[in-house]
Order: C-alpha cells, then structure tokens, then sequence
C-alpha cells in the first residue's frame, strides 16, 4: 500500500470520527436549547461538511481497494469514537463497554482479514 | 473545600469524605441521566432503538450500492479519481446517496437519546451483515476466520447492549 493511500485511509477515518462526535453535541444541545440556534446550526453543519469529505475519500479508496481490505480501518473508527467519546464528551466508559468496543474491532478486523 | 483548608487538622479527612460523596453523587447523575434519557423516549416509530435498527439497515444496502457503483465507473489511472467525485456518474452510486441521508437522519435522531458511546458499537452491526448479506444473497462462502471474527463482534454487541437492555426491563 502506498504511503498516499495509507494518508487518505487516515483523513477519512479522522473526519468521520469529529463529525460523529460533533453531530452528538448538536443533537445533545437540541433536548435544551432547541433547533433553532447558531451553535446548533453550526455543529451540523460542520459535521456534515466532514462527513462528506469522509464520503467521497472513501469512495476514491474504493476505486482502487477491496471493500474487505478498508473494512478494518473502519473497524478502529469503534475504538477510536467511543475513547473520544469518553474524554470529549465526558460520557461514562465501564469495563464492559470497553471490552464490548474492542471485540467488536477485533471481530472486524478478523471479517476483513480472510 | 475553603473551610476544610484552613482547618489544618481535619484537613485530610474532610476531603476525602467531600471526594468520596461527589463520586458517588456522579455515578448517581450518570445512571440516572442514562434513566432518564431513555424514560423520555418516544414509542412506536420514534423508538430510538427502531430508528438505529432502520439506520443500520440502510447504511448495510448503500454499502453493497457503493461497491457495486464504484467498481463500475472505477478509473485507477485518472489521478482525479482519488477525490472519488467520478463516482458520481453511476445511478447505483446515488440511490447509495440517498439511502445514506436516510440513515443519517434517522442517525441523528439516535444521537438524541442514546449515548454515543452506546449507539455507535451498536450500529457496528452492519460490520456482520454486510459479509452475511454476501454469504445469503450473492452465494459467497465465508471462512473459519470470518466466523470467528463475526462470532467476536455479535460476542462484543451483547456485553454492550446488555446494561441498555436492563434498564429497559426496569422502566
């Protein structure tokens, strides 16, 4: 694999996961403050707009990869967003949801191997 | 706090005592918060765990749309393609579009009840049903390997699914 496309697998995954993280704290702020607020407006928008950039560089990827080779990458978008989740969000982590987050990456990972 | 600093004496004993009930007091508020997030819930189709299963479900099909899509317009040489715009061209590419904003929406209004940390490993499901949609639908045999991997993740969705599943039983 070329160190391009090593750069692009990363990019996209990065976007993906800020724009989960920011499309939570918007629709979190909603149950308070409503819909109808810049801070609202703002944090979608942002998270759509990386969410798109996250789209299109996966699907230059798939042009040239495996759906089943960039599957694993994927799988570490789990570990990555509820780590972040944890720190960013200050939601509550336990011992279970974390084993829970990375048998599911192992399983991933283990799908998209053979 | 402040009295208990000036206090040299009892210094030590007053703040792990005040530590000790804002620990407990912060388990309390997330239990609760999770509680009350989910008694707050709407039914019927507004089900946020209806609406992840939907969500789910469409990421899975524009998946298999997506692949499909890309490999027919696919130009490896065309260094513009990195940016994955060509894709465009192919109709499967947009029906995956459209089936995307759908899970989208139905995405962000999970986000408004569950917590991330809940929902995302959950929706990680397509991750199974994307190779066994290939193993029913297109014949495609999958491997020792690949059931254990898919064994792994349904293994990892039950430890987090559980504790969501409790609370549900209590409301």
């Amino acid at each position: 694999m070329s160190f391009l496309a090593l750069f692009f697998i990363v990019v996209s995954l990065l976007s993906f996961v800020v724009a989960q993280l920011l499309l939570k704290r918007a629709m979190e702020s909603t149950t308070t403050s409503g819909f109808r607020n810049r801070r609202f407006v703002t944090r979608v928008g942002g998270g759509i707009a990386l969410m798109t950039i996250s789209f299109f560089l996966t699907l230059g990827l798939l042009q040239r990869f495996d759906l089943s080779y960039l599957y694993p990458f994927q799988g570490l978008s789990v570990i990555f967003i509820t780590l972040m989740a944890a720190i960013v969000l200050k939601e509550k982590l336990n011992m279970r949801l974390t084993i829970g987050a990375l048998l599911i990456s192992a399983g991933i990972v283990l799908v998209s191997l053979s | 706090m402040e009295s208990a600093s000036t206090k040299r004496g009892g210094y030590n004993v007053t703040l792990e005592c005040e530590e000790f009930a804002a620990g407990r007091n912060r388990l309390r508020r997330n239990r609760g918060r999770l509680e009350d997030q989910m008694r707050g819930r709407p039914s019927g189709f507004g089900n946020p765990w209806l609406q992840l299963g939907l969500s789910v479900l469409c990421v899975f099909v524009s998946e298999l749309l997506l692949k499909r899509g890309a490999t027919d317009v696919a130009e490896p040489d065309n260094a513009f393609s990195w940016t994955g715009i060509n894709g465009l061209a192919s109709p499967l590419v947009w029906w995956a579009i459209l089936l995307i904003i759908a899970s989208f929406i139905s995405w962000l209004y999970v986000l408004r009840y569950i917590p991330i940390t809940i929902a995302f490993p959950l929706s990680r499901a397509v991750d199974i049903l994307v190779p066994l949609g290939c193993w029913i639908f297109l014949g495609e045999l999958i491997s020792t390997l690949r059931w254990c991997g898919i064994a792994l993740v349904v293994i990892g969705l039950a430890l987090v699914a559980k504790p969501v599943a409790q609370i549900e039983e209590r409301l």
